[in-house]
């Protein structure tokens, strides 16, 4: 049963797959593989974008490997195209698990003409309007606040939805964080924050960051009940986040949950060489033991719903074949044209830009090669 | 919407005065926000001491009372909160009216006004908007010093995403306010303090708007163009009543808004007289007549009979007892204009 501040992260499933004394589980055989699917999607998304980073196709890759139970367990507890979400850049499995198109993702990871982003901004940075995904930033952080203003407007305009806020360890030693839990708390803003520690800023441990004993604890100073989750268990993830989502749906406050997992990659391509400089290579195997998707096949095995190894190589053949269908179709599709840089600054085009657009425009006319 | 203020067209106090009714400054903002309150129920209103006390300087004065504490509340003591608590609201479809009590406490929620506001619908590719208005006092001239008395509007003006307005009539501020109010994108609204309760004159009691990005010719002339906004804009009234005095025909222009800024009222202006001062009282560093002396220089260059002067704050920060010293009165403008004169 989950409850507040506990002394032990939550978990439905221990670390070698079987069912914790008193557990149950309530997920269908369907709904138990298809949890498989989705996390194996997010690996086998992380190793084909670092493919295509290697052969000099995008320039920027932050994986999520390791972290699939916590961002699968967090798409599939709340309401899908109905909750909000104001997640961070390393959310792409959080993204997948809502249903925001392969095709999408790559897109905005290539800059492709097909982004719905635009091409705007670094890859990385998703959003989708149409899974209520809201677009990535890259300051750290300051997705708090305004997940605090969005479920303070779902409280006043009286809907059953609540905002989802994610935001690595990292994120907790910024004032943002604070103002924005502040303002939630304040508030009883149905807003769901919550920690996907993976326990590495870039190169900084946990232990650097906070002298706090946990993330979770630190819901006390705000007045809201804080709770605790193994992030590596993904039906831990996605009970506590739908029994969380459904109290806040009821009227209930904000809370805290913080999932407790481990990057196992690097922070990004710029620091690939972790092991070398910041963190020992027996910390990281240490961690991919326990790796969540092998958790979970652990556990349907012993529920008799084994993952094969012939299923398995032809589940990831589909899933490659997905993702390289979106990379041509993104890389077909070209990369926005010179003139949408103008757009979207402002509703409409004021004097000033349209002064710069029309040199611009002048110099592109004259052949004048780009704008350097 | 009625009675849309015209670009350049010459704003007489008294234009209205048959259904209008005489306020200052100030009373004009909480009139605009009340109107806003009245007929949008997306509309909120919220920062730090706006909802029993109205405010500090007493914009909201009564509306709490009026419209209840779901419309009109007070916050945490947090500007980044106050902002990004806005943004959040604007994506999910309100439209958040937010006060930051004095302009020079912004910094912590500036991340989120350059990362968030500004951002999101470039991001974003159009998919999320944030129509936002956060109203916050600024300038000098009541002796506040440096932590209350900043006019810090360039920084604003240099982040794309950002609209940036400063009035400096209650005409100007009501109908200013409700055009940013009902636009579509981040605006920063600058009220002036020291013309809270200064500036006093004829507002409409009908529903109107002030398009942003359109100056006000205060005064028409021939000699020189005089073009200033916000607090500066009655000690610019009075260099040129000075200036009459010797026989100089100024135009004053009052800019009203700075990001989008009415380029063809300035470049026009210049035009006809060849002259121009740019009073503003920031510090001259980066300041946004900087810009405005830019353009001129560019566009108008062969109508130009002497140099574009500028006028403004020091580069100091701002301080206490010189505070009459340190803003750019009558005097400083004049001379500047006389320079110009007999270059």
């Amino acid at each position: 049963m989950l409850e507040a501040f506990p002394a032990e992260p939550y978990r439905l499933l221990a670390e070698d797959g079987t069912l914790m004394a008193g557990a149950s589980v309530t997920q269908s055989p369907a709904q138990l593989r298809e949890l498989w699917q989705d996390m194996t999607v997010v690996r086998e998304f992380d190793r084909k974008l670092i493919t295509l980073l290697r052969q000099g196709r995008t320039t920027f890759y932050a994986q999520a490997s390791g972290m699939e139970a916590t961002q699968i367990g967090i798409a599939r507890g709340i309401r899908a195209g109905h909750d909000w979400i104001w997640g961070y850049y390393r959310d792409h499995g959080i993204a997948l698990g809502i249903g925001v198109p392969i095709e999408e993702l790559v897109a905005q990871m290539l800059g492709a003409n097909t982004d719905p982003n635009r091409g705007r901004q670094m890859p990385h940075h998703p959003g989708s309007r149409s899974r209520r995904f809201v677009s990535s930033s890259s300051s750290i952080a300051n997705q708090v606040p305004p997940a605090a203003g969005m479920a303070m407007a779902q409280r006043y305009l009286g809907t059953d939805e609540v905002t989802i806020c994610t935001f690595g360890d990292g994120a907790t030693s910024e004032g943002d964080w604070h103002a924005g839990v502040n303002m939630a708390a304040v508030n009883d803003a149905p807003c769901l924050f919550i920690c996907e520690n993976n326990q590495w800023a870039i190169s900084t441990a946990v232990h650097h960051q906070t002298r706090s004993e946990s993330i979770h604890i630190k819901a006390r100073a705000y007045g809201i009940p804080g709770y605790y989750v193994d992030g590596n268990d993904v039906l831990a993830v996605q009970q506590a986040v739908s029994t969380l989502t459904d109290q806040m749906r009821a009227g209930g406050g904000p809370v805290l949950l913080e999932c407790l997992t481990y990057r196992v990659g690097s922070h990004s391509n710029a620091d690939a060489d972790a092991e070398k400089t910041y963190r020992s290579r027996d910390e990281v195997k240490s961690w991919t033991g326990r790796d969540p998707i092998v958790r979970l096949e652990r556990f349907m095995a012993s529920q008799g719903l084994e993952i094969g190894a012939e299923e398995r190589a032809a589940e990831v053949t589909r899933i490659h074949s997905l993702i390289d269908s979106a990379v041509q179709k993104a890389e077909e599709s070209g990369q926005p044209d010179w003139r949408i840089m103008f757009e979207d600054v402002y509703g409409d085009l004021p004097v000033h830009l349209r002064w710069q657009y029309d040199h611009l425009r002048a110099e592109q006319l004259a052949g004048q090669e780009g704008t350097r | 919407m009625t009675a849309t203020q015209e670009p350049g067209v010459r704003q007489q106090p008294s234009s209205s005065a048959a259904t209008g009714v005489t306020m200052t400054l100030i009373q004009a903002v909480t009139e605009a926000i009340r109107g806003e309150l009245a007929s949008d129920e997306r509309v909120v209103v919220f920062g730090e001491d706006v909802g029993a006390r109205g405010g500090v300087f007493l914009a909201t004065a009564g509306l709490q009372a009026e419209f209840g504490s779901k419309r009109v509340f007070d916050t945490p003591l947090s500007e980044a909160a106050i902002v990004g608590a806005a943004v959040g609201m604007a994506v999910r479809g309100l439209r958040p009216i937010a006060e930051i009590q004095f302009a020079d406490y912004i910094g912590p929620g500036f991340d989120q006004l350059a990362s968030q506001a500004a951002k999101l619908r470039y991001r974003s590719g159009g998919q999320f908007t944030c129509p936002l208005v956060i109203r916050t006092p600024s300038g000098g001239g009541v002796k506040g010093g440096h932590h209350h008395s900043q006019s810090p509007e360039a920084y604003y003006c240099h982040t794309p995403g950002l609209k940036v307005v400063m009035p400096s009539t209650p005409y100007d501020a009501a109908g200013l306010l409700r055009a940013a109010s009902r636009g579509d994108d981040p605006v920063m609204f600058f009220e002036p303090k020291r013309l809270y309760r200064a500036a006093k004159g004829e507002v409409p009691t009908e529903d109107y708007v002030v398009e942003l990005g359109k100056a006000a010719i205060r005064q028409e002339g021939s000699d020189i163009s005089l073009i200033g906004y916000g607090g500066v804009m009655p000690d610019v009234l009075k260099a040129a009543e000075a200036l009459a005095g010797e026989g100089v025909s100024a135009e004053v222009i009052d800019l009203r808004s700075l990001v989008p800024w009415d380029r063809d009222t300035v470049l026009t202006s210049v035009a006809k007289t060849g002259r121009a001062v740019l009073v503003s009282e920031s510090p001259r560093i980066g300041n946004f007549m900087g810009e405005v002396a830019s353009v001129v220089q560019e566009e108008v260059f062969d109508s130009l009979l002497a140099p574009v002067i500028q006028v403004a704050g020091f580069d100091t920060p701002y301080p206490y007892v010189q505070d009459r010293i340190y803003l750019p009165g009558p005097t400083r403008i004049v001379r500047a204009a006389v320079k110009a004169l007999t270059y």
